[in-house]
């Protein structure tokens, strides 16, 4: 399950890395996603073509953050606001409690099951739900995809070094702010994508982002903010430890043993595995 | 010198107005008053910790919860005395929230909002996981305070907290602490080049702010009767949040006006509990957008301007920018 919350953890930190901002919405851009996902498959195209969902999905949620950072989070970067952190961290809370709240207003509080994606499958000996092989698989897709593009292409390219220095950017022909608004997008998307991929795993309902949330978080600071590497080797190790925890000591305790490592790592690194000192100026 | 008297003696009116009002209130409306107490404190030192310092803790409402959770299971599985119990709760509770604060926030940013957020969580789940234990989502009985449910003794009971807390908080931010943990926020790393030893004030500020909120956890825990995990929910957290930002953040009455003002529209407003929230929420994010500063501001902004007409008082920047 540790590579299913990367996507989580990577969209809040590649969101981190370019703009120094936490979208605490994250859980809630996820259950958009489950939602959305959730309305295509039943209503228009049934559950043989999830994967044409995920592409609307995608599409979707990305529009939907990039329009979010466009009203909400860029008039940090123009000069109007003075209290950055303050001021995205209260944002982008009562973003979530916003959307929350509107999800419970639009469809009720109840829980949504998608039909299944795939029926169970065994590889060899070992049995197999088809929902979470297929969230797996698409998740390692979805990732590799990110990288290649990440890497690779101009634009990758472009958003890396945005990280690295911003004013130094604006000086090659970048422009900054509307890098902000599409790496908003992405990570919204990324966030919307897992929920869409998760969504017979975890079912559908208002309160489904929170879980996912919790690790990713715990995962940022275990792997260090803003490192993309330190998600992958954090999210594996906080698999490691919980299945370990659960099997050794009491599995119904499974949500406790990654806060213990998360204490641990804070104990030893204080930054993160892969983090560095923030340097101000 | 007249005028603090006038806002000395404007006070003691108040306080006077709150000691008299549940003579001439139904039972139901001073419940309800004294919920509204346990936010005032609750609101009153997140904003000494959010507002003031500058230091997001997301897991206030938590240190709430296992207050009364300490000291409900202390009294009930030990059987120890009240008030050993409730202090034994409070002492753990800042023991607790000095070992959170060492160790995340050693570091400048954001890693404490990060990591309590998870704490809270990892709180709430272990409370509803160990059923055997805690009661689980069955919620727990604990011993009344008074003996009794008549919620008239309660509400002196929170009333002098309340009243206790602002006056800790206020005392605070006059002294010299105040000082230092106004230069936390506006530049830490000025601060430390001053001379500021930050990571200890932020402790401190940590371990105030936690304390008073276990403080409130265990007399609203003796006051229902009833604790469970729900009041461990982020959708508290976020109350909380919204009463200070509503009521206007970094000035000492803002969170005590906005936890009233905003208590007071939820109970009006509490046949649609969700429109409800989702009108708070927007407001929240249209005042940090467009006005920051919230209800005290206002306030403040309108008398000035009151004065300004009458032709005496003094002409703030912003007006003179006009």
């Amino acid at each position: 399950m540790g590579v299913l919350y990367c996507l989580m953890s990577l969209g809040v930190n590649f969101i981190y890395g370019i703009m120094k901002v936490i979208n605490w919405a994250v859980g809630e851009f996820f259950m958009i996603g489950a939602y959305v996902q959730y309305l295509l498959i039943v209503n228009f195209l049934g559950a043989r073509y999830w994967y044409v969902g995920l592409f609307i999905v995608a599409f979707c949620t990305f529009f939907l953050g990039a329009f979010v950072q466009k009203i909400l989070i860029k008039p940090m970067f123009v000069g109007i606001i003075e209290e950055k952190t303050e001021y995205a961290t209260i944002v982008t809370i009562a973003m979530a409690i916003l959307f929350r709240n509107l999800a419970i207003l639009i469809g009720g509080p109840y829980i949504y099951t998608p039909p299944d994606y795939a029926p169970p499958t065994r590889i060899g000996p070992l049995p197999l739900s088809g929902n979470n092989f297929i969230a797996f698989i698409g998740t390692i897709v979805i990732l590799a995809f990110f990288f290649y593009f990440l890497k690779k292409t101009w634009i990758g390219k472009a958003f890396q070094a945005v990280s690295q220095n911003r004013t130094g950017v604006l000086t090659a022909g970048i422009d900054v702010l509307k890098f902000d608004m599409i790496a908003f997008g992405i990570g919204s998307a990324l966030a919307g994508v897992g929920g869409a991929l998760l969504a017979p795993v975890l079912l559908v309902y208002p309160l489904c982002g929170v879980i996912p949330t919790v690790r990713g978080f715990e995962i940022i600071v275990i792997g260090g903010l803003g490192s993309i590497p330190g998600v992958f080797v954090a999210g594996l190790s906080l698999g490691i430890a919980e299945s370990l925890g659960a099997a050794f000591i009491n599995p119904s305790f499974i949500d406790i043993y990654g806060f213990g490592l998360l204490m641990f790592i804070l104990l030893i690194k204080p930054y993160g595995l892969f983090g560095k000192p923030e340097r101000s100026v | 010198m007249l005028k603090h008297r006038l806002n000395y003696f404007g006070l003691l009116l108040l306080l006077l107005s709150a000691i008299v009002l549940p003579f001439y209130l139904p039972d139901y409306w001073i419940h309800s008053l004294t919920i509204t107490f346990y936010y005032v404190i609750m609101a009153a030192t997140w904003n000494l910790l959010g507002g003031y310092t500058g230091q997001f803790s997301l897991s206030h409402h938590t240190f709430a919860l296992i207050g009364s959770y300490t000291s409900a299971l202390l009294i009930t599985k030990a059987g120890i005395p009240m008030w050993t119990g409730m202090v034994s709760s409070w002492i753990f509770n800042a023991f607790l929230s000095m070992l959170l604060g060492i160790l995340c926030l050693r570091m400048q940013g954001i890693y404490l909002a990060l990591t309590t957020w998870a704490f809270a969580e990892i709180v709430k789940t272990y409370i509803r996981m160990d059923f055997e234990f805690t009661g689980g989502d069955r919620g727990l009985k604990t011993p009344l305070f008074f003996k009794t449910m008549n919620p008239l003794p309660y509400y002196y009971l929170f009333l002098v907290f309340a009243v206790l807390t602002i006056i800790v908080i206020a005392i605070i931010m006059r002294s010299r602490i105040g000082y230092y943990l106004r230069t936390i926020r506006n530049d830490e790393v000025a601060a430390q080049a001053m001379g500021v030893n930050t990571v200890r004030w932020k402790v401190f500020v940590f371990m105030v702010a936690s304390v008073f909120a276990s403080i409130a956890g265990t007399l609203y825990g003796h006051f229902t009767g009833l604790i469970s995990p729900v009041s461990g929910e982020f959708y508290e957290m976020a109350l909380i949040i919204i009463f200070v930002v509503i009521g206007g953040m970094r000035s000492q009455a803002g969170p005590v006006i906005g936890a009233i003002s905003i208590r007071f529209l939820a109970e009006v407003l509490k046949k649609w509990p969700e429109i409800r929230m989702v009108l708070l929420a927007s407001a929240v994010i249209l005042i940090m957008r467009f006005f920051n500063g919230g209800l005290m501001e206002f306030l403040r902004r309108g008398y000035q301007r009151i004065q300004q007409r009458k032709g005496r008082g003094p002409v703030s920047v912003f007006q003179k920018m006009e």
